[in-house]
């Protein structure tokens, strides 16, 4: 379970300050599938990279699973970001010169790839459709291929929670939508919490969390059926 | 990481060799001057370890050329127990040979060297300047090291100077002398063949091969016939070579003759080991900082090179840090980049400074030898990585300080 609580952030940008979030405060259950969405600026992503312990809030309190991300030292958060979150971002943010499956075993690296890791990251890559084109260079895949390496390389460490930055924005929509299939499904395999940053409603189902941010606030807390509702009055 | 830090270098090859070249070639600049230092060590070493008696010449004089002693010496010399044999000699520059002025020989060594720097053939110019020795014939006849003698028994022609050459127009050259003044017809001069020196006719009776630049450049000759040609007067000596009973106590014997005759300098092989040898540490210290120029251009050209590296993928560094590496793992691996492109420099450095004296050596004549030790390799070796990873340091800790998520939007701008 993500817990958000009264979570402000603020930068310098030049000579002004922005408030990205001005107190949020939001839940997200164990193994739900959560969008946050939003205008641009909005402060979504800010959010985002909270829960990922990439950042610190100015104030206010996260904790995932009962540990407090803002307590934690700079590597703690190194050790919580290898061992229990993964990322999923727009760009694939695929590195160049390592393979598919090299790009899966990122995380493992600096500790030295094991002959079960690698076994692990193929695994993965054929889950995600990609069991022939383990050894390809990202140059050498679609986008769409390349954002299910970026699945699998989130994915690797069975990480309690996946954050994903607009998964699909930079996709056509079959792409798209081959993506959202993967994620959902092992979303349910693995009772993963997702949270998903998305300005693309149309992905949105019933039973997903959404959490609507607007100038730094979190504007509506939507349920399952207040969603319902929402989409029915449109 | 190792291996992902050496395919980062991979693909950018452009890069990695433009950076490569930049820091070998000060390697092979500290490689091939400390090799031509080596040589010339090597040379005079070699020279002198033929030499086992001990010079006795005027006090603060580079040279037995600049030498003037008076004639009695030897009888001060005769004086001082443990010495075996004093043979007296005059030294100077050949005057004129066979219509060659030897001082516009000098000039033109000095114009070489000054143009084209030091280097082996500047050098050999400036080592061709021939010497005329006048030798006491008896006395040295009865040396335990007769450099020339022995040199001619082992590859020369003809005999060396014997009593019955004193009062005679009679000269022992080197092979290389006799190549450098050629008969008429364009052959080296030969046995019998006659040098002119100074306007008089001398008889070639003797040619030695020391193969030694330093030594193959003396014609040598009886001291009365010499003292005349080069206007030295009867009582004056320019040097005495001593050589003693018991070779082990040059040294100590040297210092006796300091001692007991003052103003003049008795120099054992060893003293003059050991004051080429601060000459040449001296040359060393001077090669040293211009090498350190060089190399701090090739730390600059490195940096240069990571930070571009570096600044090109800040996202790549984000999506590391986002994925659990901490600023050290990154550190780490942009550090072993540096120090892989500073590995591959020097080895590319070594191989160069190889190829080029191995060439370099088969041009060489004079005894001269580029010499490439082992530990050159080390020195270059060990340079190149600490230059490589202290070139590599500033954009490692730059780009590990960065926050992974700025990383990764600065990186996508």
């Amino acid at each position: 379970m993500i817990d958000v609580a009264d979570v402000k952030k603020s930068y310098r940008s030049g000579e002004r300050t922005v408030e990205a979030l001005r107190g949020v405060t939001c839940t997200i259950p164990k193994g739900r599938f959560a969008f946050i969405v939003g205008p641009s600026g909005s402060g979504k992503s800010t959010l985002l990279y909270l829960m990922g312990a990439l950042d610190r809030p100015t104030s206010g309190q996260i904790t995932v699973s009962g540990t407090d991300l803002t307590a934690m030292t700079e590597a703690e958060q190194n050790v919580y970001r290898r061992d229990h979150i993964g990322f999923i971002f727009q760009a694939f943010n695929l590195i160049s010169n390592l393979s598919a499956v090299e790009n899966v075993l990122i995380p493992y690296l600096p500790r030295g790839i094991t002959p079960e890791l690698q076994a692990r990251a193929v695994e993965l890559l054929t889950q995600v459709g990609l069991g022939g084109r383990v050894d390809h260079r990202p140059y050498q895949l679609s986008g769409g291929e390349q954002q299910r390496v970026a699945i699998a390389r989130a994915l690797i460490k069975n990480p309690e929670v996946v954050l994903a930055d607009e998964p699909t924005g930079e996709l056509d929509s079959k792409s798209g939508d081959e993506i959202y299939r993967i994620l959902r499904r092992l979303q349910a395999e693995r009772q993963t919490t997702l949270v998903v940053v998305t300005h693309d409603r149309r992905f949105i189902t019933p039973s997903d969390l959404v959490l609507e941010i607007q100038d730094g606030l979190l504007k509506v807390h939507e349920s399952e059926r207040e969603h319902n509702l929402s989409e029915a009055q449109v | 990481m190792g291996h992902f830090a050496w395919r980062n270098l991979l693909t950018r090859p452009l890069r990695t060799i433009l950076a490569l070249i930049g820091l070998s070639i000060p390697i092979l600049g500290v490689i091939g001057l400390f090799s031509l230092s080596g040589g010339l060590r090597n040379l005079v070493g070699d020279t002198l370890s033929r030499v086992q008696g001990v010079m006795v010449m005027r006090d603060n004089v580079p040279s037995p050329v600049l030498s003037k002693l008076p004639a009695n010496t030897f009888d001060k010399l005769k004086e001082i127990p443990g010495i075996r044999i004093i043979a007296p000699e005059v030294w100077d520059i050949a005057p004129e040979v066979n219509g060659t002025r030897t001082f516009a020989k000098i000039a033109s060594a000095t114009a070489g060297v000054m143009r084209e720097g030091i280097n082996s053939k500047a050098l050999t110019g400036l080592f061709d300047m021939p010497l005329v020795q006048g030798q006491d014939i008896p006395r040295h006849q009865n040396l335990r090291s007769g450099v020339y003698p022995t040199s001619i028994k082992e590859k020369g022609e003809g005999r060396f100077l014997d009593p019955s050459d004193v009062g005679t127009n009679h000269i022992v050259i080197s092979r290389k002398l006799s190549k450098a003044y050629k008969r008429p017809d364009g052959k080296p001069s030969g046995l019998g063949d006659t040098f002119v020196i100074g306007g008089k006719p001398f008889e070639i009776i003797g040619i030695y091969d020391t193969g030694s630049m330093l030594l193959d450049v003396v014609i040598v000759m009886d001291i009365t016939v010499a003292r005349e040609l080069l206007g030295i007067s009867k009582d004056m000596v320019s040097t005495f070579y001593v050589e003693m009973d018991d070779p082990t106590k040059n040294d100590a014997i040297s210092l006796e003759i300091e001692k007991q005759i003052p103003n003049v300098d008795a120099r054992s092989m060893n003293e003059f080991m050991a004051n080429f040898g601060m000459i040449m540490e001296q040359l060393d210290t001077f090669l040293l900082m211009t090498v350190s120029l060089a190399l701090l251009v090739g730390i600059v050209g490195i940096v240069n090179t990571m930070l571009m590296s570096t600044t090109e993928r800040f996202v790549e560094f984000g999506v590391l840090r986002t994925n659990g590496w901490s600023r050290s793992n990154v550190l780490m691996l942009i550090t072993f980049e540096s120090a892989f492109l500073g590995l591959l420099s020097g080895a590319i450095g070594c191989v160069l400074a190889y190829v080029g004296v191995t060439v370099g050596n088969q041009f060489l004549s004079g005894g001269m030898r580029l010499s490439l030790p082992a530990n050159l390799f080390l020195l270059g070796i060990g340079l190149s990585l600490v230059t490589g990873t202290l070139g590599g340091l500033y954009p490692a800790w730059r780009a590990s300080r960065l926050v992974p998520m700025d990383a990764i939007r600065l990186g996508s701008r």
